[in-house]
C-alpha cells in the first residue's frame, strides 16, 4: 500500500513536473486575443460542388508565416470536422488541419454534401498553439 | 559635345536609379487582391468607433521586418489618396501601419461627417509592392453624435 502510494505520488510530481516544462515552452498568447471563422455563419447552407470562401477573424493578435516567431503573433489553423487537437504539441497537419503557414488570412474549401464543423486554431511558429490557446467557437455548416 | 556626353552621363544615371528603385521593390505576389471586408462602402457608423476587417487573397500576412515572398502587411489609409510607391509608406494618423501582422484594425476617434479608407499593402520594409496591392477606396459616414 504504502509502495503504491509512493508510486502515485511520484507520478503526479513527475506529471506536475512535465506538464510545466511542457507549459514554459509554449508561446504566450495576449489575453483579449479573439479568434473567429468570418464567415461562413453558423447553420450556413452552403451550395454542394462549389468552393466556398472562408475568411479567419483575428483581433489583438498578428499573422506571421511559419517559421518568423515574433510576438503576439501566430498562423491560422482550420479544423474541419474535428475537435481541437492536444494544446501541447504541434497541430497535425491532415485533411481534417489545415495549415496556413504562408500568413493567409482566408481560404477556399470544398465540402461533399452533409453537415460540416469549422473551428480556428492559432499557432506559434512552430505549430504548436499557444497557451493560453487562441481558438474561435466551433460553426456547423450544412452542404447541400 | 562635352554637354551632349554629360546629358547622356546624367539620363544614364537617372534611367539607372529608376531602375534600381523599380529592381528593389518586392514583386507583388501573383493573383494577390488586397480588399476591406468591412465596413462596406457606403456604410453609415454611428458613434464613429469600428473594427475594420482586412482582407487579402492569394497572399500571406507577416509582420514588419519578416521579408518572406508572397507576402505583406497591411496599411490602412483614412482620408488621403495612395502615397508614392517606390518609398515608404509614411506612418502618420492618415497612414496606420499594421506592422505586428494585424488583420483587423480598430477605429475609435472618427469625427462626425464622411471619410474614405483604403488599404495599402508593404513589404517588410514598409514599401509598396510591384505592382503595388492595394483595395478599392471606400467612403463611410459617421452621422453628428
Amino acid at each position: 500500500m504504502k509502495i503504491m502510494i509512493r508510486n502515485l505520488l511520484a507520478c503526479l510530481v513527475s506529471a506536475v513536473l512535465f506538464s510545466g516544462v511542457a507549459m514554459a515552452d509554449r508561446t504566450p498568447a495576449p489575453e483579449n486575443a479573439y479568434l473567429y471563422v468570418g464567415w461562413p455563419n453558423d447553420g450556413e447552407v452552403v451550395p454542394a460542388n462549389r468552393p466556398f470562401r472562408v475568411w479567419f477573424g483575428l483581433r489583438n493578435m498578428g499573422v506571421a508565416p511559419k517559421g518568423a516567431c515574433v510576438p503576439n503573433t501566430g498562423h491560422h489553423h482550420l479544423l474541419i470536422d474535428t475537435d481541437l487537437p492536444p494544446l501541447d504539441q504541434e497541430i497535425p497537419s491532415d485533411r481534417n488541419h489545415i495549415h496556413f503557414g504562408a500568413g493567409q488570412t482566408e481560404t477556399t474549401i470544398e465540402l461533399p454534401p452533409g453537415t460540416h464543423t469549422l473551428q480556428l486554431l492559432m499557432a506559434d511558429c512552430n505549430h504548436v498553439p499557444h497557451d493560453p490557446p487562441v481558438y474561435s467557437t466551433k460553426k456547423t455548416i450544412y452542404v447541400r | 559635345m562635352l554637354l551632349t556626353r554629360t546629358v547622356a552621363v546624367v539620363v544614364l544615371l537617372a534611367v539607372s536609379s529608376v531602375m534600381a528603385f523599380a529592381a528593389e521593390r518586392t514583386p507583388a505576389p501573383k493573383n494577390a487582391v488586397v480588399y476591406i471586408i468591412w465596413p462596406p462602402d457606403g456604410a453609415v457608423i454611428r458613434g464613429g468607433k469600428l473594427w475594420v476587417r482586412m482582407g487579402l487573397r492569394n497572399a500571406g500576412v507577416a509582420p514588419k521586418g519578416v521579408c518572406m515572398s508572397n507576402t505583406g502587411h497591411h496599411h490602412l489609409l483614412i482620408d488621403t489618396d495612395l502615397p508614392s510607391f517606390d518609398v515608404e509608406i509614411p506612418s502618420d494618423r492618415q497612414h496606420l501601419h499594421f506592422g505586428g501582422g494585424q488583420t483587423e484594425a480598430r477605429l475609435e476617434d472618427l469625427t462626425p461627417g464622411k471619410h474614405t479608407l483604403q488599404l495599402l499593402l508593404a513589404d517588410c520594409n514598409h514599401v509598396p509592392h510591384d505592382p503595388p496591392l492595394y483595395s478599392k477606396k471606400i467612403t463611410i459616414t459617421v452621422p453628428p453624435y
